[in-house]
């Protein structure tokens, strides 16, 4: 016979040893004591928070004999059988096992027989959300007008999937995560009862580990009493849960100061080494980092753990970050937590963020997307830079001496100019990114003005700005005629005008599709689609695409189209 | 490994330790989670397991020689019940787990127990995992359930909380090459080199002992991997065309190709944290040289965004081009 585990040993059979739902135990009492019983419960809430054993005292108590302010006694027939899980008249249903329609069927075929020795049946179902659609629907009849007989209980995880029909039938009760200290209590209690030994400190640290489910909690405890008999202690604890020491920690965190990686990534594999969960050892390093930036930020909040005689050292190690940093390294860290999983090189998401955390920021990868970079973003850039081809020759023509200084860095010749450098220029400057990131606003304004306009300036892009006047590129000529007239032109100039806050002029011009300076170059130089009288490799520095198949796909250039 | 009394496994003392001890003091508990990497020994354990509550020999269980502990080494014991999906990369149905189910609800045929295997339930269908819920919170007082799987995060939160955890953790790598010279009778060398390159995965050591063209296949792929970053581009599509035909090569490369720029990484930093490949050190000083940190942590990070998005079921060819274009060019 399997020992029973401790969460089910004790499962709570009376109201008041229901731990941190408090909420829901007055309700579901002044229910009973003044004899409002509903006839659909919806118990919510995450994993071990208490729905399933909320639903057998519910039974329980209903059916009891006792006087009803006393209610579940615990003593009764009923209460007895509901406890022995042999009451005829609770009837629990799996709904995970049982999601067809046919089972819901025979269940409203048996709801209609009186029950056996009980005043009511009560039916609880069970992770309720896994019932296939057409499974709700067979019940909401049932649910909405059982017999006078009839109780149900519906328990999940997940009521986001549970159809509104069903939810607006039942009285819902959400159970909340349990508070650390309502846990440990409840651990303290058990430990007695079981004549564990166990520090405060341990059970706190499983506590906290159970992130609000006492069935977590419970489990926890049961593993460790079943590994040693002398006691459970923190170091216990920790190797169980492969939590490493705040040491190497700290001395991760101290290699990062230094931008030491040889010294960061050997600690992190001797913590690996001796045993500790890659994964809880990201988190810790969150939870750190997170308290050097609160400590960086003199926000006055400094989370529990830091002690007193720790603090000195963590202000120091705060100081030597600027809180962007900071930031950035929780942000990597709490990455590789969520990374970590199952890989053959369980240490490996960790060294990463720790190397990206060290490196300096890519300029061009602000988001936290590192996933999703670009294949430009991630191949390391700079090096490729130094060693391969843009040559002050080749790059020269692309950047016209009489260009406004805010306009875009010599890289925006390869590629398109960053967002974050379009924040940069000095208040007053306007420059085409500006505008085109402004673009959909001025398209917005434009629309109730006059519809076709703002149809037409979908196909044209700011190329450039020269002085007061905006150069607007079109890929048809006929867009830029129509733009070109007058009254059109008027309309145009007038919305940018008050977008922007200053008087602006517009001028059409014919340009390709290109997002680039090289565009408003072209545009400014040969106005009007002019024809480009240069040398192949011109053609290369100045088109992005040309160059990426000559330099990276070996293509040749045979022959031009204009 | 005398430790572990005559359960029959390398390492995982505390794990082996926790689970003898519920055996013999009758604390055993319903359901069990073993987690770790695929060929860590969940599996080996949970047979373990399973032998040492079925057999009927005397002295401490498991004693190898009773008709329970042969039929749990074959594969045939009538108590024993291993639920898999049906190759690695398919899914756990739900179907099995009803059949499981009903299987369960009947009393041993032999013994006291029946003990249930869940292997790889990571790759349970989500109505597959949901349908054993109830089955795992309270089964038949007769019902042990083991579920394996590579990762606790991979399963529902639901299933987790209803098992009590032994994460099994990847074995010292000495501990890997005695057991391969001494139990499997691997030549000093192999051993050394198949112990690093295991990662601390037994299971995978083993089996790439008894599989002569592994060793040869790390070699080619090692060798594409140089060959790889002197070509063109248009060369390398075409060597990510005809890799991924091959899902499982294709897995195969990208594992190795990750644990060697992250041995590059780490040579290039400095540091004395272990390395992989031991046999190869003067060439990955020579890539350490000519790519540095920085860049060498970049395509470990292509590497695994690579495998990652082709876990999720990425056009495999796709992926790879995406891939060929990220690796340092020449």
């Amino acid at each position: 016979m399997a020992a029973q585990a401790l969460y089910r040993k004790w499962r709570p059979r009376t109201f008041d040893e229901v731990v941190g739902q408090e909420h829901v135990v007055r309700t579901l009492r002044n229910a009973l004591t003044s004899g409002r019983i509903h006839h659909a419960y919806l118990f919510a809430g995450p994993r071990g928070t208490g729905k399933t054993t909320m639903a057998r005292l519910l039974a329980k108590a209903v059916n009891c004999l006792a006087p009803e302010d006393q209610r579940p006694c615990n003593e009764c027939a009923i209460c007895q059988a509901v406890n022995e899980g042999r009451l005829l008249d609770l009837i629990e249903i799996d709904a995970a096992s049982n999601t067809g329609v046919d089972d819901v069927r025979e269940l409203r075929e048996r709801v209609g027989f009186r029950p056996n020795e009980a005043r009511y049946k009560v039916y609880v179902i069970d992770e309720v959300h896994m019932l296939s659609n057409a499974a709700f629907n067979a019940l909401l009849k049932t649910l909405e007008e059982p017999p006078p007989h009839a109780i149900f209980v519906l328990a999940t995880t997940e009521p986001h999937k549970i159809p509104a029909t069903v939810l607006s039938r039942c009285q819902r009760h959400d159970f909340r995560r349990i508070p650390v200290s309502e846990i440990v209590a409840r651990l303290e209690w058990l430990t007695e009862q079981e004549h564990i030994r166990a520090d405060r400190e341990a059970l706190t640290l499983i506590a906290h580990q159970a992130t609000g489910s006492m069935r977590d909690a419970e489990s926890l405890l049961d593993q460790l009493a079943s590994y040693d008999e002398q006691g459970i202690t923190v170091a216990e604890v920790r190797a169980a849960l492969g939590i490493g020491t705040g040491e190497t920690v700290i001395q991760v965190t101290d290699a990062l100061v230094k931008s030491d990686v040889a010294q960061g990534l050997g600690a992190i594999n001797t913590a690996v080494d001796e045993g500790a969960d890659p994964r809880q050892f990201a988190r810790q390093m969150v939870e750190h980092l997170r308290a050097l930036l609160l400590l960086r930020l003199k926000s006055g909040v400094v989370p529990a753990y830091v002690s007193e005689d720790l603090r000195p050292r963590l202000e120091a190690q705060a100081a030597a970050f600027s809180p962007r940093a900071l930031a950035r390294a929780v942000r990597l860290f709490s990455q590789a937590a969520a990374e970590a999983k199952g890989g053959w090189q369980p240490q490996l998401p960790l060294e990463m963020a720790f190397i990206e955390a060290v490196l300096p920021p890519e300029p061009k990868s602000p988001a936290p997307g590192r996933k999703s970079a670009s294949v430009s973003t991630r191949t390391p850039s700079p090096a490729r830079r130094s060693r391969s081809s843009p040559t002050p020759t080749r790059a020269a023509p692309a950047h016209p001496v009489s260009r406004p200084p805010s306009s875009p860095q010599p890289k925006a010749v390869r590629e398109p100019a960053p967002a974050y450098e379009s924040l940069a220029p000095s208040v007053g400057s306007l420059t085409p990114e500006v505008l085109r990131s402004r673009w959909p606003e001025l398209l917005n304004a434009l629309r109730p003005r006059n519809l076709s306009l703002e149809a037409l300036m979908r196909s044209c892009e700011p190329v450039a700005v020269e002085g007061d006047v905006v150069v607007l590129g079109f890929a048809h000529n006929f867009h830029r005629s129509k733009v070109e007239e007058e009254h059109n032109k008027q309309i145009v100039e007038d919305v940018l005008s008050s977008l922007i806050g200053q008087r602006y002029r517009v001028r059409c011009v014919l340009a390709r599709r290109e997002r680039t300076a090289t565009a408003s170059h072209r545009s400014k130089s040969e106005p009007v689609g002019g024809k480009v009288t240069s040398s192949v490799e011109q053609i290369i520095a100045e088109d992005p695409v040309v160059r990426a198949a000559v330099e990276d796909l070996g293509a040749q250039i045979v022959q031009r189209h204009e | 490994m005398e430790t572990n009394g005559n359960w029959g496994i390398v390492g995982h003392e505390w794990a082996v330790a926790l689970l003898r001890r519920a055996v013999a003091r009758g604390t055993i508990s319903h359901a069990y989670l073993l987690t770790g990497p695929p060929g860590v020994g969940k599996t080996t354990l949970a047979r373990a397991l399973a032998a040492a509550l079925l057999c009927q020999g005397e002295g401490e269980p498991p004693c190898g020689a009773c008709r329970a502990c042969r039929l749990v080494a074959g594969g045939n014991h009538p108590d024993l019940h291993v639920v898999a999906s049906e190759r690695v990369g398919a899914s756990l149905k739900i179907d099995q787990v009803r059949e499981l189910q009903r299987q369960l609800a009947l009393t041993p045929n032999e013994g006291r127990w029946r003990v249930a295997i869940l292997r790889r339930f990571e790759e349970a269908t989500t109505s597959a995992a949901n349908a054993l819920l109830k089955t795992l919170e309270e089964p038949p007082p007769y019902v042990v359930l083991a579920v394996l799987a590579s990762d606790a995060d991979r399963l529902l939160p639901t299933i987790v909380s209803r098992c009590q955890q032994v994460p099994l953790r990847p074995l010292p790598v000495a501990v890997v090459q005695q057991a391969l010279i001494e139990r499997w009778h691997a030549e000093p060398e192999q051993a050394e080199l198949l112990a690093h390159l295991s990662g601390g995965r037994l299971g995978w050591a083993v089996r790439t002992l008894n599989d002569r063209t592994a060793l040869r296949r790390r070699a080619q792929r090692l060798a594409d991997l140089d060959h790889l970053l002197n070509i063109s581009i248009i060369e390398r599509f075409r060597y990510a065309e005809r890799l991924a035909r091959d899902p499982v090569a294709t897995q195969e490369t990208l594992d190795l190709w990750i644990g060697w720029w992250r041995d590059v990484m780490l040579v290039a930093a400095e540091t004395d944290a272990p390395l992989t490949n031991v046999d190869r050190e003067s060439a990955l000083r020579d890539y350490a040289h000519r790519f540095g940190v920085e860049r060498s942590a970049a395509v470990v990070e292509a590497l695994r965004s690579a495998a990652e998005r082709l876990k999720r079921n990425a056009n495999p060819r796709l992926t790879l081009e995406v891939l060929m274009l990220d690796l340092p060019r020449p």
